[in-house]
Order: C-alpha cells, then structure tokens, then sequence
C-alpha cells in the first residue's frame, strides 16, 4: 500500500502543525508516508470562483504529483470533496481516474481502510465538533439533518474513543460557518455572520475545544473567536488524534 | 444592487437578522419534525424526482394531452410565449368575459398566490388598465398594501415584524394604531378581504401541479383565498409554467405528501383542491407559460431546475437566505433556487446569485424533488466567468493564483514571501479593513515562520 | 407561428432523451381512527365519534345551537343551499355540516366532492364546518386515498382543519379566509 500525504495549501503556509500532527498519526498507526514536495494545491480556490478551466493545469499537477500513490491522504473533506468531484473537467486517463478513488479525507481513511478501532489518547474537554459541509454533505461523512434526525459520523465515533472527552450539544448540528472560499471575502457581511453565530452556539453550549475536520472551517472560526477574545481553542482533529493537548 | 451589497445592508441590523435567521430556521425544524417519523420520505423524494425527470423528457406530448382534455372539460386554454404575452391574455380574458363585458364601473379581481404573475409582473399591468386587483392571501395583501414584492415564496412577509404589519394596517385598513396581535390583525384582514371576494368580477389563482391524463389542476392554499375567490367570481384564470405538469391523477400523491411537510412542517395544506370542470354558467380558463422555460430545458447542466414545485424549503434551511432576507436576490424567487433560475432569465443582471453561496449543499438534501442545486450554483459560477461576467480583479486574480499553484517553486516562494510580509507588517496594516474584508471581523492566522514543506524538509527528509 | 406552436416545438428540441416514469410502489401506514384524530388535533381540527350517523343532529345540537344560519343536507337546515344561490345568502351562512368521503390517517385530510358541498363556495365561506364520515373509510396516506376516489370528478377538495396561515412573524392564527372551526363526526 503505497501512501501519499496531501498537504492543502492554506495548511502548509498557515497551520504546518496540522501537516506534522496528521504525518506522525499515520506513522504512529504504521503507515509508511511519502510526502511528495512537488505538491502545492488541488485547484478548488479558482474552481469554486467560476475559474475551472484556469484550474486545470494545477489539476494535472496534482495528479502528476500523486498518479503512483494508492492512497493519497489529506486532512481536508474539502479538497477531497473537490478532486473527487470536480476533476471530470479533465481527459479521465487511468491516472485521473487513480488519483480521484484515492484520494482519502484523513479520517475516512483511519477509519474505512486502516479500520482504527482504539485511540489511547486523554483529551479531558469539552469539544465542540464543527461538521465540514464537504466532509459531512460532500462526502457524506456524517448524517445531515436534512435527511435524518440521528447526527451520527465517522470524525464523532473517533472523539467517542477519547478518554474523558465530552461532546458539546448544539442547537444546530451542521448549520454552514460560512467560510465558502472566496465566499469569505466577497459576501464578507453574511460569511462573518454565519461565523459568529455558529461560534455562540458553541459558547452557549460549553465548547472549550472546537474541532473539525477542515482547517479553512477553522481558520474562519479562529478568526472570530480571536478577534472575539473568547475562551476557546480551536484544533484540527489530527491534532487531537495525534495526542496534542490544548 | 448586487447580492453582497443589499446583504450587508440586511445584516447591518444585527438583532432584526438574528430574529429573521431564527423565525426561517423554526420552519426548517418544523419541516425536520413532519418528514423524519415518515420511513419512505427518501423515496418519495426519489421518486417524485423521477416523475418529474420522465416528464420534462416528454413535456411536448404532455402539455398536448393536458389541452386535449382541459378543452373536452370546458375549460378554455391559452399560451404565453413570455410575460408580456401572458398578461395580455390575461387582460383580453377578462374584458371578453360575458359576465364582465359592458359592466361599469372598474372590473375586479381577486388573486390567491402565484409566483408566476409576480414573475411575468401581472399586477402593474392589469392595473394600468383599470382592473382592481386584490392579492388575497394574509402575506401577499400585506406586501401589496407596503408596495413591496414577496421576501419569500410560501411565506411573503416574513421579513416583515409584527409592528410592521400593525403599522401597515393601521394605515390600509383602519386597525388601532399599536396593534400587533397577529390574531387581530388577521381578523382584520378576513373582514376586509371577504368584502373583496363577494365583489370580484374574476378569480386568478396559480397552479401547483397539473394532471395531462385529466386535465385537471390542483391549488394548495392554507387559507382557503383560492377557493373561496374561484368559487364566488364567474370566471376564474389559472396561471400555470408549463412545467407544473404530471402524467396522472396518482403521482398527485407523491407531490401533495412532500409539498407542505417540505415547505412549512404541516402533513398537508388545509386546502388542496382539484380543478377540472367550470360550475355550470361560469368561466374557466388556463394560461400556460414559457417565459424562458423552454430555453433552461434545453441547458443540460441546468434543467432540472425546473422540476421545482416551489415549496421554499430550499430558502429555509439556507444560512445565506436567513441571514441576507429574501429582497437581497433581487429576483422573483429569492434563496438557493432563485439563484439558479435568475441567470437563465439574465445573465448579466443577476452574476452575483450563484456567488451568494457558500455550495454547503443543505438545499440539495431538503429539495423535495431532488435538484442538485449547489451542483448547479457551481455550474453557473462557471457559465458567469466563461461569459465574462466576473469581476475584473477576480477574474485575473484567479488567473495569476492558477499559474503560480501549476509552478510549485513560485508557489513555495509566494508563501515564503507573504507569510513574512504577515509577520514583518504592522497588525494595523494586514488588518486594515478598507483593504482586507476578512479582517473586519476577523484576525487572520498567525504567520508561521516555517511552512509544512519547509518543515518536512528539514526535518524529514532523508 | 402561433405561440403553441413556438412553445411546443421549442419543448420538443430541448427536451432530453426520454426517462421511465417510475413505478410507485405499495407504501403501507397506519390507517387507524386514533391515527386520524391525533392528526387532525395536531391540524387545529378535532373529532367525535358517534354510534349511528343518525345522532349527527343531536352533536350539531350540542355543540352549535348559537349558531344561527345552518346549511347542510344531514341535518336540519335554516337556510337553503343549492348551486344557484347568491353570494350574500352564501356569507351569511355560520355552519355547513357536510358529508365526506375518504379520510387520511397520515394528514387528517377529508375528501369532499363537488356533489357533497352542495354549492362549491359553502366549504370555504361558512364560518364553521362540520364533516361527517364513515369511519370505515378512513385510509392510511394519499395513495390509498387516491386510488380509493375512483374520479376527482369536476371539482372536489381535500379539507384538512380549518383556514390557518403564519404569514404574520409564523404566529399560527386560525380562521384565515375560510372555516374559523372544523369538527370531523366519524359514524
């Protein structure tokens, strides 16, 4: 099983914390990790503007850089959600076709193909989880309200295995932050909004902790609770996996 | 006015904007508690999907069997190419009418809901020449008297308050001034309208769904408005889009069990009548209308559109919707599925609706019918940008962002260099917020020295 | 061209390729009378049962005898109904006590045809409505209902409680334009 890792861009720039914490939980399960360095993003940012066919050359680099990997794990619903999706604008050659089934949300991956059962990891918190609308919708991740009233998903049954974790009950379970990309910028009054409104039902609700499976979700909701000077830490889910403390 | 611009008016009013997003997301709750004891809702959605899909596939043969047999019921059927055409209809309807013509005194019509005429701006023109007309459910007449179009297709004023209304009736219909029980206003409003329905020369309703094996169609009211006009008035005219049509009689069930639990949690309208033969001695005609129909069935990526039977569910459970009011869209049919209807009619006017997302995809899973539409608000980000309608700076902003992301030594410089502008710059700068939207209400990440390449390759690599 | 013929060949160039209309299958519920008057409690409505559809006058007497104007082929009458009456005898009328015919469990919905109501406009003008039904035609949910009704004739209703809106701030107000009250008499 050849393993690559996929290091979204905004993660490596920004958060080369999450990058580290996801490396040393797969090694820590035993996979063996290639990083290509030639990587740089999966195209989504141009492609969610309407500039898809700009992005087409940073899709064949992507699947230039990841076409001899089985598996190609990143902790991203998002950029996953995208190359799944949305690489059927290029020719759909054995290597496209590879890359898109294998490409793996990190946690989709501990679960369904390493099969993680245990996580010997103390996180004493309470942890609000932020459901990714790609993860969750996109990948179906986890249940959407829309459809059922159970809120089960994979990244919930991870956190369940923590010891002395306790789960935030929110009022609404898998309402959008309203980052949206280039959304954040260009519909700034109502992406701020939905930020701050998700970010007080944590409060409310006793969140120290907010986690979640896509960092660009984070990045805007650690943008509000800084700006906010809230109580709250926010962590990419691979750094509680990997045993980081807040 | 663009959407993020009449957005961030709406939401400058923070407590009205809590209270708006909470009074929508009710109905969405509401609509989760009426569909999740029901086992087969998924099917349902599958299915009703499905019919509307074989549908569309045989639309022509359809709405020529729906003609055949409204003609055989007596009733008198008509086709608009466009608004203007269908409002003409209208009017030679109602002046050719035999129990109208030669009436004086001005001709009056009661209308029940219908997003057609509001979209082919029925009102203005019947009013124009000399016809009455009065909308006559509770939220319609409300928006009428305020001048206002609807905020929202089931729910017409619910951007409006209380007071508001109060306000709004005290001035149209004489009721104390202060009054805002919703109770007292609605009895206000009853009497008012009843003495409208007993005038009306002509009743006009829409058409949720229209049977072609009969030739019939049915009207969903709560109210009771639609029948209580058609039934008074001599003639009555149904506005339809031509794509309300199904095969037969039984899929009507399949539709009637998703419209209301969808749109406002209820297991069924109060009211949902079916029509098909004119009373005796009265008038009954159909007007079907294109307007732009025929052209998003001929687009692939966007047809399925039209398999919508407006329930507005779309609308409640968008967190964009609930937070930048229903007159942001500036178009008919606000919400996610405003914003994929809107291009077809004009491409140019309405670029920013598809951007007025964040693609989060909680339309898709609560449309009753199943259309894709984030799918399809993706779709035409990219028919906007092909069709040169992007904002220049985004447009070769993306262009430039694409280049270097194809380069990975640019790319890795690129970070290199804004990362340490980020550290090196003032916070007063990076965060200035003439310059940096993300900054007015938001810090940005802290700028890390090392990125995770950089890492990698110090520490990693062998 | 005439505009049908535009819209018609316009539909048949754009159309896609041709789909299969599905088949619904036989979906099954609870088509029981309790079923049926929880819903219909839930709706604003509200149901009694009696033994025999000969004590309807006796439940209109009980519960209705302020009102002053009754329209009804069941029980006793105050005022005469047929197709041809007038608007203004129409609005005067306070309770119409009417037969249905089918009712559904899933949504407490009766139907009612055009023969049943005597005058089309006397469901939705009366003030208050009484529909009375044989309890043995109670069915679980729309298909059954649907495939019960052997014509939807040339005008007939669904009625499910009385006239309701939340148009204003969704307060639920009863008694928009229609009945102010809906009583179901199940014999």
């Amino acid at each position: 099983m050849k393993v690559a890792l996929f290091i979204p861009c905004y993660v490596d720039q920004f958060y080369p914390n999450v990058g580290i914490n996801t490396l040393q939980l797969l090694e820590k399960l035993g996979v063996e990790v290639a990083y290509p360095t030639q990587q740089t993003c999966c195209g989504q940012p141009m492609a969610n503007s309407g500039c898809e066919q700009d992005s087409k050359e940073v899709y064949h680099h992507f699947v230039d850089t990841f076409a001899d990997y089985d598996y190609i794990v990143t902790p991203s619903g998002s950029c996953t959600y995208h190359v799944r999706k949305h690489y059927d604008i290029i020719d759909q050659t054995p290597a496209v076709q590879k890359v898109r089934k294998g490409v793996y949300e990190l946690v989709d991956f501990l679960e369904n193909i390493l099969k993680v059962e245990e996580i010997p990891v103390d996180f004493p918190y309470k942890v609000g989880l932020h459901l990714s609308c790609h993860g969750q919708r996109g990948l179906r991740q986890a249940n959407a309200s829309e459809i059922i009233g159970d809120k089960g998903g994979q990244i919930l049954t991870l956190l369940r295995k923590l010891r002395g974790i306790e789960i935030t009950q929110l009022e609404r379970n898998d309402e959008c932050c309203g980052f949206g990309g280039s959304f954040c910028i260009t519909e700034e009054a109502v992406s701020a909004r939905m930020g701050q409104d998700r970010i007080a039902d944590h409060v409310r609700n006793g969140t120290k902790v907010l986690t979640g499976g896509d960092m660009s979700c984070l990045m805007h909701l650690e943008g509000i609770v800084k700006r906010q000077q809230l109580p709250m830490k926010v962590m990419h889910i691979a750094e509680i996996l990997n045993g980081s403390q807040p | 006015m663009n959407h993020p611009a009449l957005a961030e008016k709406f939401a400058k009013d923070f407590n009205r904007t809590t209270w708006h997003d909470e009074t929508l997301w009710f109905v969405r709750q509401k609509r989760d508690r009426a569909i999740y004891p029901i086992p087969e809702f998924q099917e349902l959605r599958l299915l009703a999907s499905q019919i509307k899909d074989h549908t569309l596939s045989n639309l022509d043969n359809y709405l020529l069997q729906f003609e055949e047999n409204a003609i055989k019921n007596g009733v008198k059927v008509h086709w608009a190419a466009d608004g203007e055409e269908h409002n003409r209809i209208v009017l030679d309807i109602i002046r050719n009418a035999s129990s109208i013509k030669g009436k004086t005194g001005p001709i009056k019509m009661v209308k029940s809901k219908s997003m057609l005429t509001e979209e082919c701006h029925l009102n203005p023109f019947l009013q124009k020449n000399g016809v009455e007309v009065v909308d006559t459910d509770l939220g319609e007449r409300i928006v009428q008297f305020r001048n206002e179009p609807p905020s929202h297709i089931v729910m017409p004023a619910i951007h409006l308050k209380k007071e508001d209304v109060g306000e709004t009736f005290h001035e149209h219909l004489g009721t104390p001034k202060g009054e805002k029980d919703p109770q007292a206003l609605t009895e206000a409003a009853r009497q008012h309208l009843r003495q409208k329905f007993v005038e009306a020369d002509v009743a006009l309703t829409g058409v949720n769904f229209a049977v072609a094996e009969t030739g019939s169609f049915v009207v969903c009211t709560n109210e009771g408005n639609a029948d209580l006009g058609v039934n008074l008035a001599n003639v009555h005219i149904a506005c339809m889009g031509m794509e309300k049509l199904i095969p037969k009689v039984e899929h009507l069930s399949v539709f009637i069990r998703l419209l209301a639990r969808s749109a406002t949690g209820q297991p069924v309208t109060t009211y949902t009548s079916h029509f098909t033969k004119p009373a005796d001695g009265k008038e009954m005609h159909i007007v079907i209308v294109d307007n732009g129909r025929t052209q998003q069935l001929g687009r692939s990526d966007f047809r399925n559109s039209l398999k919508c039977i407006r329930c507005g569910a779309c609308m409640n459970t968008c967190p964009v919707y609930r937070r930048s009011g229903g007159h942001s869209y500036d178009f008919t049919v606000p919400g996610p599925i405003g914003a994929i209807l809107s291009p077809n009619i004009d491409l140019h006017k309405y670029s920013s609706l598809p951007f007025a997302s964040t693609l989060c995809g909680s339309c898709s899973d609560v449309c009753p019918v199943k259309i894709d539409i984030h799918v399809q608000l993706y779709k035409w980000r990219q028919v906007v940008s092909k069709e040169n309608e992007l904002p220049a700076a985004k447009k070769w902003g993306m262009k430039g962002l694409a280049k270097m992301l194809a380069m990975p030594k640019v790319y890795d410089l690129g970070g290199k260099v804004a990362r340490s502008a980020l550290r090196i710059l003032p916070h007063g700068m990076t965060h200035a917020q003439s310059m940096n939207p993300w900054a007015k209400a938001r810090e940005l990440p802290d700028a890390p020295k090392q990125s995770f390449k950089e890492w990698y390759s110090k520490n990693k690599k062998s | 061209m005439t505009s049908r013929e535009k819209i018609l060949a316009s539909v048949k160039a754009n159309k896609p390729s041709f789909l299969e209309l599905p088949v619904i299958s036989a979906f099954e519920g609870d088509g029981s009378i309790e079923r049926f008057k929880t819903v219909l409690a839930g709706i604003g409505g509200h149901a009694i049962e009696i033994d025999s559809k000969t004590d309807c006058q006796g439940v209109i007497d009980t519960h209705y005898s302020d009102l002053k104007n009754v329209a009804s082929k069941l029980v006793k009458a105050s005022v005469e109904i047929d197709i041809n009456t007038s608007k203004e005898v129409l609005e005067q009328v306070d309770l119409a006590v009417i037969d249905g015919i089918i009712g559904v469990a899933e949504n407490g919905a009766i139907w009612i045809p055009e023969v049943n109501m005597i005058n089309r406009a006397l469901p939705f003008i009366t003030q208050h409505l009484v529909l009375v039904l044989d309890k043995t035609y109670i069915v679980a949910n729309m298909h059954e209902a649907y495939k019960k009704l052997d014509t939807i004739g040339n005008y007939g209703a669904f009625i499910a409680g009385p006239s309701k809106t939340a148009d204003i701030e969704q307060s639920l107000v009863i008694g928009a334009h229609g009945a102010r009250s809906m009583m179901v008499i199940l014999y």
